[in-house]
C-alpha cells in the first residue's frame, strides 16, 4: 500500500526515546521507546498494564515523564504541557466522544473556534467549512445542520475528529480506541476517514485493542509489554514475508502463568445456577446466551468495546435490557433492579469498588452486613452486636488487614477493600456470583487469597461467572471461558484446552472461533 | 445477522413517528386552547387584551430571560446544573430599594443606580459562592433567596412603598407604536440576550458548557467562567425587571416575590419545549412566559371559576413539560 522509501526517508513526526515513569509502587514505563515516520499510520497495541496509556498520557502532557527524550517534529519536547503539544500540532481523538447533543455539526466541529462576521458567529460560514472539511478530508457527506444527537455513534466520531483537526495545523494525530464505541459495521466508516487522512499526509498513532483493526490499518506497529518497548514490525513491507496476528500476540503475551492459582476439584453438578439465553439490550448486546453450572467457575473475557461491561450491568439489573431471559437456579430472574437482582440470589462484585461496592464511611462490619442486614436484625432494629460478631468473623475468614471490623472502609487498601466486598456476599450465601475483574489494583499476596476464596465459593456449589481481561487469570481459575466480542459470545472453550495465544487471539478479533 | 438487524430498523422507524407527534403536543394542546379561547371570547384576540397580557407578562419573561442564560451556561438539570432562584428576590429587592429612594426625593437616575447595584451585587454573590466556594446552584441561590429576600423587609421594615413618580408612571402606562412600554423593556431584553448567548462566540461557548462540561473543556474552555458570568448577566435582567416591577405596583407590595419565582421557573422550562431543540433558550422562556400569563387570562374571560384555573394551569404545564421528557427518552 504504502511505499517503503516514503516511511524511511521523511523523518519521524515522533520520537520517545528511553522514556521512564514510576507511579507509587509501580514501575509504569521502564526505558520506553516509540517511533512513528511522516505520514504513517503507526499501530500501538499491548495488554493492560503495559504502558500504552502512560506514555500516552505523557505525550498528552498530562503526566510527567521521570526520564527520556520526546521529539515532536524534529524538535526536542522541553517542557510538555497540553498547550505546547497542541501548539505543536499533536490532537488526540479520545476513546469517548464528549459533544454537546443538541448542537449542530457545524457548532460541535466549531466549538473554541467559532468563526464571527458582522452580525456575530457566522453560522452559514461555519457550517460550509465543516461540511466541506466532512466531505474533503474525512470522505463523509454530513448536513452541517443535523444535530449531534440525531448521529449515529460513527458520524459523532466523525465530527469528533473534524473538531481536533478544522484548524489546518494537525500534523500528529493520536487515536486512543477509536472503535470502542463503534458498532461492527461502523469501523469501516471510520477506517476510510483514516485512509483519507493518510492520503493528505497526516501522520497516526493508533492505540487499540483490536489487533485485526491494527493488522488492517497500520504501516507499522510498536508492541508494549511491561512497561517498554518488545518489538516493532513491519506490516506493509512487501520484501518481508507479511507479518501476521500471531507474531503480535507472541510478543504481547510472552510470560508464564504465575504460581498463583489454588488446586481446584471440579465438583460440576448438574443444575445451572445461572441460565442466560438471548440477552439483548437493543445496543450493544446482540443476543448473548450462557450458561453457568452450581460449583464451576466460568471465565468472561472481552476487550472494550466488547459488551463485557454491559452484560455484568444487565446481569445486575443495572442495564435495561430488551429481549432475553436470566434464570438464576433455573428460576426466572426479573432483573430491573440491582435490589431484585440480589433478591434472586444474584451477588456481585463491581469492577469500581471504591465507588460501587462499599459505602467507604461505614465500617467494614456495617459494610459487610449491608447486603444482609434482615439476617442481623430483629423487627426492623439492628442487632449491634450481632452484626458486629459477624463483621470480625468475615474479616477472620478473608483474612483483612488491619483486623478489627470497626475500622473505616476508607483507609484499607485495595486489595483489602475488596476482601470486604467479597465478604459481603459470603455472608449473604448467594448461589450466583459475578465477579468484575476481582483482582485489579490488588496486589500479589491479595490476589492469591481472592482466589481461594473464589476457589472455595465453587467448592460450596455456587457458580462463579468471572470477568477478567487478563488471560491468565483466566486460565489458572476457570473450567470454561467466554469470549465476547462486538456485543456476541463468540468462543466457549474449556480452559484446559486453550492457551494464553489462543485466548488473546480471540479476544482481540485476531482469529475466528472454532 | 439478518434478523437482528430487521428487528433495530423497525425500531428505528417507529420512533420517528412518535417523537414527532410528541415534540408538537404541546403546540398543539396550547393552539387548540387558543383558538378555543377566542371562540370563547371576542375580546381575547383584542388588541387591548393582547397589550394587557403582555403588560402582565413583562417581568416574569425578563426574569425568565435571565434564568434561561443560566441554565444555559449550568446544564438543565435542576438539582446539579444551572439555576438561579434568587433572581425574583434580588428584582424585589432592586423594587424596595428604588421604591424607598424615589419617596425620600432622591432623584431618578441616583435611586436607579443605587437599585443596580444592589442588584447586581446579589449575581456577584451567587457566582462567587457556586463557582469559587463550590455549592451546588440549587443550594447558593436558596440561601441568597433567604440573605436577600431578609435584607429587602430590613430595609424597607416591610410595608407597602406607593410611589408616585412621573417617569414610573410613564413606565406603567405609556406605550409607544401601541406597544405598553413593559413590553418594550421586555423585547428589548430578547433582543441583546438573544444575540449575545444564540448569536456570538461567548454564546456559544456558554452554551456548550452547559450542554456537555467535558465537551467544553476539552475544547479548552473553562466552564466555570462562563457559569460565573451567566449569573451576572442574569442580575442585570433582574435590574430591568426592577424597573418594570415597580412600574407594575407603582412601588413594593411585599411578597410579590414568590408567585415571581414560580412563574419564572415555570415559564423556563415550559419554553424548552416550544424552542427547536428542546432546550433552554432566551427567546423560548420568553415566551413561555407570555404564553402562560395568556392561559391565565383566557380562563378569566372564559369565566373559569378562579380556583379551577389554578388547576387546570397546572395540568397543561405538566403535560408540556412531561411531553418533552418523554421524546427526550424516546431519542435516547
Amino acid at each position: 500500500m504504502k511505499a517503503t522509501s516514503l516511511l524511511e526517508g521523511a523523518g519521524s513526526a515522533l520520537e520517545m526515546e528511553t522514556v521512564s515513569k514510576t507511579f507509587p509502587g509501580v514501575r509504569a514505563l521502564d526505558r520506553a521507546n516509540l517511533s512513528v515516520s511522516r505520514g504513517e499510520v503507526h499501530g500501538l497495541v499491548g495488554e493492560n498494564g503495559a504502558g500504552k496509556s502512560t506514555i500516552i498520557k505523557i505525550l498528552a502532557g498530562v503526566y510527567r515523564a521521570d526520564a527520556g527524550k520526546v521529539n515532536v517534529d524534529g524538535a526536542p519536547l522541553e517542557k510538555i504541557d497540553p498547550a505546547s503539544v497542541h501548539r505543536l500540532g499533536v490532537r488526540f481523538i479520545h476513546q469517548e466522544i464528549s459533544l454537546v447533543p443538541h448542537f449542530s455539526v457545524a457548532e460541535s466541529v466549531f466549538l473554541g473556534q467559532e468563526q464571527t462576521g458582522k452580525f456575530g458567529t457566522a453560522k452559514r460560514l461555519m457550517r460550509q467549512r465543516a461540511e466541506a472539511f466532512l466531505t474533503e478530508t474525512l470522505g463523509v457527506e454530513l448536513d452541517g445542520r443535523a444535530l449531534v444527537r440525531d448521529l449515529s455513534v460513527a458520524e459523532r466520531k466523525l465530527v469528533q475528529i473534524a473538531r481536533a483537526l478544522i484548524d489546518g495545523q494537525a500534523k500528529l494525530v493520536v487515536f486512543d480506541e477509536p472503535t470502542a464505541v463503534l458498532a461492527a459495521a461502523e469501523v469501516q466508516t471510520l477506517f476510510a476517514a483514516i485512509d483519507a487522512l493518510r492520503q493528505a499526509g497526516k501522520s497516526m498513532l493508533y492505540v487499540s485493542h483490536y489487533l485485526n483493526e491494527i493488522h488492517q490499518i497500520c504501516d507499522r506497529v510498536t508492541v508494549f509489554r511491561n512497561g517498554t518497548d518488545v518489538g516493532v514490525m513491519n506490516l506493509r513491507q512487501s520484501q518481508e514475508p507479511q507479518v501476521g496476528v500471531p507474531e503480535i500476540i507472541r510478543l504481547m503475551v510472552g510470560r508464564d502463568i504465575d504460581d498463583l492459582y489454588p488446586q481446584r476439584q471440579h465438583t460440576k453438578r448438574k443444575q445451572k445456577a445461572l441460565e442466560v439465553t438471548d440477552l439483548d439490550d437493543g445496543q450493544r448486546l446482540r443476543g448473548v446466551s450462557l450458561t453457568v453450572g452450581a460449583g464451576e467457575v466460568v471465565g468472561l473475557t472481552g476487550i472494550i468495546g466488547s459488551g463485557r461491561a454491559e452484560l455484568v450491568d444487565s446481569l445486575y439489573g443495572l442495564r435495561k435490557i430488551r429481549s432475553g431471559q436470566i434464570l438464576v437456579n433455573e428460576e426466572p430472574a426479573k432483573a430491573n433492579s440491582p435490589a431484585r437482582a440480589v433478591r434472586s440470589g444474584l451477588a456481585l462484585v463491581p469492577r469500581d469498588r471504591r465507588n460501587d461496592g462499599l459505602v467507604l464511611d461505614m465500617t467494614v462490619a456495617d459494610n459487610v452486613n449491608l447486603a444482609t442486614l434482615e439476617e442481623v436484625s430483629t423487627l426492623g432494629w439492628l442487632n449491634r452486636a450481632a452484626a458486629s460478631r459477624r463483621g470480625d468473623e468475615s474479616m477472620e475468614r478473608l483474612d483483612v488487614r488491619p483486623r478489627g471490623s470497626q475500622a473505616v472502609s476508607r483507609l484499607l487498601s485495595g486489595g483489602n477493600q475488596q476482601k470486604v466486598v467479597l465478604g459481603r456476599w459470603l455472608a449473604s450465601q448467594a448461589r450466583v456470583y459475578v465477579l468484575d475483574d476481582p483482582t485489579v489494583g490488588v496486589d500479589v499476596g491479595a490476589r492469591s487469597e481472592i482466589y481461594r476464596l473464589i476457589a472455595d465459593l465453587a467448592q460450596a456449589g455456587a457458580g462463579v461467572l468471572m470477568c477478567s481481561n487478563d488471560p491468565a487469570e483466566l486460565l489458572g481459575m476457570c473450567d470454561r471461558i467466554l469470549v465476547i466480542v462486538r456485543g456476541r459470545i463468540i468462543a466457549d472453550i474449556v480452559a484446559a484446552e486453550t492457551d494464553l495465544e489462543q485466548l488473546t487471539a480471540l479476544a482481540t478479533g485476531g482469529a475466528e472461533a472454532t | 445477522m439478518t434478523a437482528t438487524t430487521v428487528e433495530t430498523r423497525r425500531f428505528a422507524a417507529a420512533a420517528p413517528a412518535l417523537r414527532l407527534l410528541l415534540a408538537r403536543f404541546p403546540l398543539l394542546v396550547f393552539a387548540l386552547l387558543f383558538v378555543y379561547m377566542a371562540l370563547g371570547s371576542e375580546f381575547f384576540l383584542e388588541w387591548r387584551n393582547i397589550s394587557s397580557i403582555l403588560r402582565q407578562s413583562a417581568p416574569d419573561a425578563i426574569l425568565a430571560a435571565g434564568l434561561a442564560v443560566v441554565v444555559t451556561a449550568g446544564g438543565d438539570d435542576i438539582v446539579s446544573g444551572g439555576i438561579d432562584i434568587s433572581l425574583p428576590a434580588a428584582a424585589t429587592l432592586g423594587v424596595g430599594i428604588l421604591s424607598d429612594q424615589l419617596v425620600n426625593g432622591r432623584p431618578f437616575v441616583l435611586a436607579m443606580l443605587l437599585a443596580a447595584a444592589a442588584v447586581v451585587a446579589v449575581g456577584l454573590l451567587n457566582a462567587v459562592l457556586v463557582v469559587k466556594v463550590g455549592l451546588t446552584p440549587l443550594l447558593a441561590t436558596l440561601a441568597s433567596w433567604v440573605a436577600v429576600i431578609g435584607t429587602t423587609k430590613w430595609v424597607i421594615n416591610n410595608r407597602r412603598i406607593t410611589v408616585d413618580h412621573q417617569f414610573i408612571s410613564n413606565v406603567r402606562d405609556g406605550t409607544v407604536l401601541n406597544v405598553p412600554i413593559p413590553a418594550v423593556f421586555a423585547l428589548a431584553v430578547l433582543i441583546v440576550f438573544s444575540f449575545w448567548i444564540h448569536r456570538t462566540r461567548f454564546g456559544h461557548r456558554l452554551q456548550a458548557s452547559g450542554g456537555n462540561r467535558s465537551a467544553a473543556e476539552i475544547s479548552g474552555l473553562n466552564p466555570d467562567y462562563f457559569l460565573a458570568r451567566s449569573f451576572v448577566m442574569a442580575s442585570l435582567a433582574a435590574v430591568v425587571a426592577t424597573l418594570v416591577l415597580t412600574a407594575r405596583s407603582s412601588g413594593l407590595s411585599p411578597g410579590i416575590e414568590e408567585r415571581l419565582l414560580l412563574d419564572m421557573v415555570l415559564a423556563t422550562f415550559v419554553g424548552a419545549a416550544f424552542s427547536f431543540r428542546r432546550v433552554v433558550t432566551v427567546p423560548g422562556a420568553m415566551l413561555g412566559a407570555v404564553l402562560v400569563k395568556a392561559l391565565g387570562s383566557g380562563f378569566q374571560l372564559l369565566n373559569v371559576d378562579i380556583f379551577k384555573v389554578g388547576m387546570v394551569k397546572g395540568v397543561l404545564i405538566l403535560i408540556v413539560v412531561a411531553s418533552a421528557a418523554l421524546e427526550a427518552g424516546q431519542r435516547r
